[in-house]
């Protein structure tokens, strides 16, 4: 039970960490990232591809994520090339076609057969209480944890942050203020996508090198993202962290676990349903 | 958009080359045209969700998957219904998946609803990988009965489905439903505020929706005969968005390339010796450039650039006035010379006992700290035009709001003809009688001025209804398409739908910002005259004061949230602190 619940939390950190790059590409940027996740796909993909070369793993990840990083940036540069004025449907329908288009581009690089995912932190477990914790479940919650913290220090803390925050506001305002509101959405776009990527490799070994269901991952990120209203990083990384303990806890039933990847959905409808009770209008719309 | 002759006579044409295609393709194509038929049943779906009510649906190959299920499950019992009311009844079965999906939109925003519908793309494949479709352990293939079980009816079967499909669309797409979809997709307040219920709009369109869909999954059912979880899966889903956002899948011809392209397109790149990857790449550049452009798709372009050459060709023959501006009052359509045939027949609503139409009592709204509303006590009589009146940032346009619902929250009482309206949804309020305009141009662009009024209405109008309400504010013509409006006129057409919908009261908010001098005189003397013709009072605001004095007879001034003054024009205008609020306090001092 416990020793499952553990496993769930590896995947629950990833979650998490992917849900805190989409709410803040959505508080930053406007965009619901549908790509989120593929991108982080790609960087990983990158490791996979270099350690079976037989490159050690630190260069291999470092090597990774920068090419994460590199995709997000072009990403960015795209949309605030050509969409710096479009809507957020419009936006959030081009993040869908990009997440398309890297897709397409992932199978073409990486061929659609799943690959061999190397161990983060292989072999490494200690035992408490009689449960064998390993070490990348416990990196993947402090790290996910580790993400947020210093994500919501720099949001509220640092002068660029406070720029963002402005930036996501009142666009104009900022830019006419002398804010450098391309340099800034760039920035985002890449920082983001290295985090995802780091959240892809702490996620891969349990669920296989496969291109398609790792950019899928989108899907329990965004339940996590929606449990912290698309505001809060605190709730996002705690409701990341509960999806997959609440798929770890399912593998423990016979009827319920093969569908335990299914459940993100139930979150997302319980907590729209929920949290818009009461009728909101958009000034814009 | 009307069907002209042409574009008739073409899809006459297109109908018939699909119908001789039959017998001249081999079966390897025909295989393929058959693909292509149903892919474009989805795309037409899609269309309807995203080209239609503006919302993104990344699940529909799920719902097709619910129909393809039935009629799956049907043919393995071999349950003695007819194959084509199986197929019906796989579209109506994936009807309640499409409300339950869609069940998050009832209290707004688009963007979540993007989110569930991926959500349910993934749920559905996991479900369906690991249950798979029912006959496929015994290898039950679907085997649609004679003559059917032909290739080439069974084509043309597809293909029929598609153009019945696309015809009652199309029919559908000029109700009041089609309407809906366009105004919901274009502004959500101004939805509401035309007595519409934003939420069971989109709900329309999301059930109507997976109900194509599902119809398609059950057309494919009887296709392939074996399925599998791969034909419904959300990457799929993910495409058939993306290639419906590209071709404009909200018109039958965009649909049909839809479908065109996702069957014959990986055909393409397999012969020419390409990776079959590249036709997701392409169709996924293809949905970036689109929307880089921002024309709409690409049979969206089209039918724009038809439009366009029609119209010119009607200016150049009319040689008249450009689209709807109003003529100077000297011009010698006056008030006087307005069209009087109703005049007198529709005399002011009788209030019994001189009950007020609208009465605010205590209304207070607070943004934070802010108070943005103090205790005011508003009332409008019956049959005249009261003016409300403030600087900047009084709170005028706080008042509109909080009477017809926009802000839920606040303290007080509204009463329309002595119905309470608190804690009433917009379209609830819309409908009890009391309607608004807004200060930014809020009409459908996609609509013409026919239709908006129809549709702002709330209920059937004869046209020469519509052409009363509109030529008494000089507006264009109703076949005119609302994009081809100068924005002035647009707030113009936004007035006279609201009037045409006969409410008790109607709320406008500077109506005349951005109308010429001329032009707003003569509005003013019309608005004076909206009690008389439609029987319903008028609170104007306004911040020009010739207007005010033109249109209205009794004036409220607000400042800072609180009433400072009321009563007739002459003598508020002229108040000192009314001045003062205006021009500073120095200055009255």
């Amino acid at each position: 039970m416990i020793q499952s619940a553990i496993a769930g939390l590896v995947s629950g950190g990833a979650y998490a960490a992917l849900g805190v790059c989409v709410v803040v590409m959505q508080r930053m940027v406007g965009v619901l990232n549908f790509a989120q996740a593929a991108i982080g796909a790609f960087g990983a993909f990158v490791v996979f591809v270099l350690y079976g070369d037989g490159i050690a793993y630190a260069p291999a990840a470092l090597a990774g994520t920068a090419t994460a990083a590199g995709i997000a940036a072009l990403l960015g540069l795209a949309m605030s090339t050509w969409f710096s004025e479009a809507g957020p449907r419009v936006r959030s329908t081009v993040a869908v076609a990009m997440l398309i288009t890297l897709l397409a581009s992932g199978f073409r690089a990486f061929g659609d057969s799943p690959r061999t995912v190397p161990e983060v932190l292989p072999g490494v477990t200690f035992t408490v209480a009689g449960v064998v914790i390993t070490a990348a479940s416990v990196a993947a919650i402090t790290g996910s944890a580790a993400i947020a913290l210093a994500l919501w220090l720099f949001l509220s803390r640092t002068r660029t942050g406070v720029r963002l925050r402005a930036l996501s506001e009142r666009p104009t305002s900022a830019e006419l203020l002398g804010i450098p509101a391309r340099r800034l959405t760039v920035g985002v776009w890449a920082a983001t996508g290295a985090v995802s990527a780091l959240a892809i490799l702490v996620i891969a070994p349990s669920r296989g090198g496969d291109f398609l269901s790792l950019s899928m991952l989108i899907v329990p990120a965004l339940a996590a993202a929606l449990i912290g209203l698309f505001r809060s990083l605190g709730a996002t990384v705690a409701g990341g962290i509960g999806i997959g303990l609440l798929e770890g806890l399912a593998t423990q039933s016979a009827s319920i676990g093969p569908y335990r990847h299914a459940l993100p959905l139930l979150v997302i409808l319980a907590i729209l349903l929920w949290s818009q009770r009461s009728q909101v209008w958009d000034a814009a719309q | 958009m009307r069907l002209n002759r042409p574009s008739l006579a073409l899809a006459v044409l297109a109908v018939l080359a699909v119908a001789g295609a039959a017998f001249l393709l081999s079966s390897f194509w025909l295989f393929l045209a058959t693909s292509a038929a149903i892919s474009a049943i989805v795309a037409r779906s899609v269309g309807i969700v995203t080209g239609q009510a503006g919302m993104i649906s990344l699940c529909q190959l799920s719902f097709a998957a619910v129909g393809a299920w039935v009629v799956a499950r049907f043919n393995l019992h071999g349950v003695p219904v007819p194959f084509l009311l199986q197929i019906l009844i796989g579209g109506l079965a994936a009807l309640p998946f499409g409300i339950l999906i869609g069940l998050p939109a009832l209290r707004l925003r688009g963007i979540n609803l993007a989110v569930v519908t991926l959500g349910f793309a993934v749920a559905a494949d996991i479900y369906l990988s690991r249950k798979s479709f029912p006959g496929i352990d015994t290898l039950t293939s679907v085997r649609p009965p004679a003559p059917l079980d032909e290739p080439r009816a069974y084509f043309l079967l597809c293909w029929g489905a598609f153009v019945l499909v696309s015809i009652l669309l199309a029919v559908a797409g000029r109700s009041r439903v089609g309407s809906a979809w366009l105004a919901v997709r274009h502004s959500e307040r101004a939805t509401g505020a035309m007595g519409l219920s934003v939420a069971r709009t989109k709900l329309t369109a999301f059930a109507v929706s997976a109900f194509v869909a599902g119809l398609s999954g059950g057309l494919l059912a009887g296709q392939v005969g074996l399925l599998t979880p791969q034909n419904f899966a959300p990457l799929g889903s993910l495409v058939t968005f993306a290639v419906a956002v590209m071709v404009g899948a909200q018109y039958a011809e965009g649909a049909a390339l839809a479908g065109v392209l996702t069957a014959f397109l990986p055909e393409l790149l397999r012969r020419l010796s390409l990776p079959l990857d590249v036709a997701d790449f392409v169709f996924g550049l293809g949905a970036v450039d689109v929307l880089r452009r921002g024309h709409g798709g690409i049979a969206a372009q089209g039918r724009d650039k038809l439009e366009r050459r029609r119209l010119k060709g009607a200016l150049a023959l009319a040689g008249a006035r450009p689209a709807g501006r109003l003529p100077p009052p000297s011009a010698g359509r006056g008030v006087d010379a307005a069209p009087a045939s109703l005049v007198g027949a529709r005399l002011v609503r009788a209030s019994p006992g001189g009950r007020p139409v609208l009465a605010v009592r205590g209304l207070t709204v607070r943004f934070g700290e802010v108070v943005a509303l103090d205790a005011v006590d508003l009332t409008v009589e019956p049959g005249i035009v009261s003016a409300l009146i403030g600087p900047n940032g009084a709170g005028k346009s706080t008042l509109v709001d909080a009477v017809t619902g926009f802000i839920p929250r606040y303290e007080g009482s509204i009463m329309v003809d002595g119905v309470p309206l608190d804690g009433l949804p917009v379209h609830r309020r819309v409908r009890s009688g009391v309607r608004r305009t807004f200060q930014q141009d809020r009409t459908v662009p996609n609509l013409t001025v026919g239709q908006y009024v129809r549709l702002a209405a709330g209920h059937h109008l004869p046209a020469a209804e519509v052409a009363e309400a509109l030529e008494f504010l000089d507006c264009p013509a109703a076949d005119y398409p609302i994009s081809a409006v100068d924005v002035g006129s647009r707030r113009l057409v936004e007035v006279a739908g609201a009037l045409a919908a006969r409410p008790k009261v109607l709320l406008l908010d500077e109506p005349a910002a951005g109308l010429a001098e001329a032009e707003s005189s003569l509005l003013a003397r019309r608005i004076a005259d909206v009690p008389g013709r439609f029987g319903c009072a008028v609170l104007l605001i306004e911040h020009d004061m010739a207007h005010v004095q033109a249109a209205s007879s009794v004036v409220t001034v607000l400042d800072f949230g609180q009433v400072i003054a009321d009563g007739a024009p002459r003598d508020v205008l002229e108040h000192r602190t009314v001045v003062a609020a205006y021009l500073g306090e120095e200055v009255a001092v």
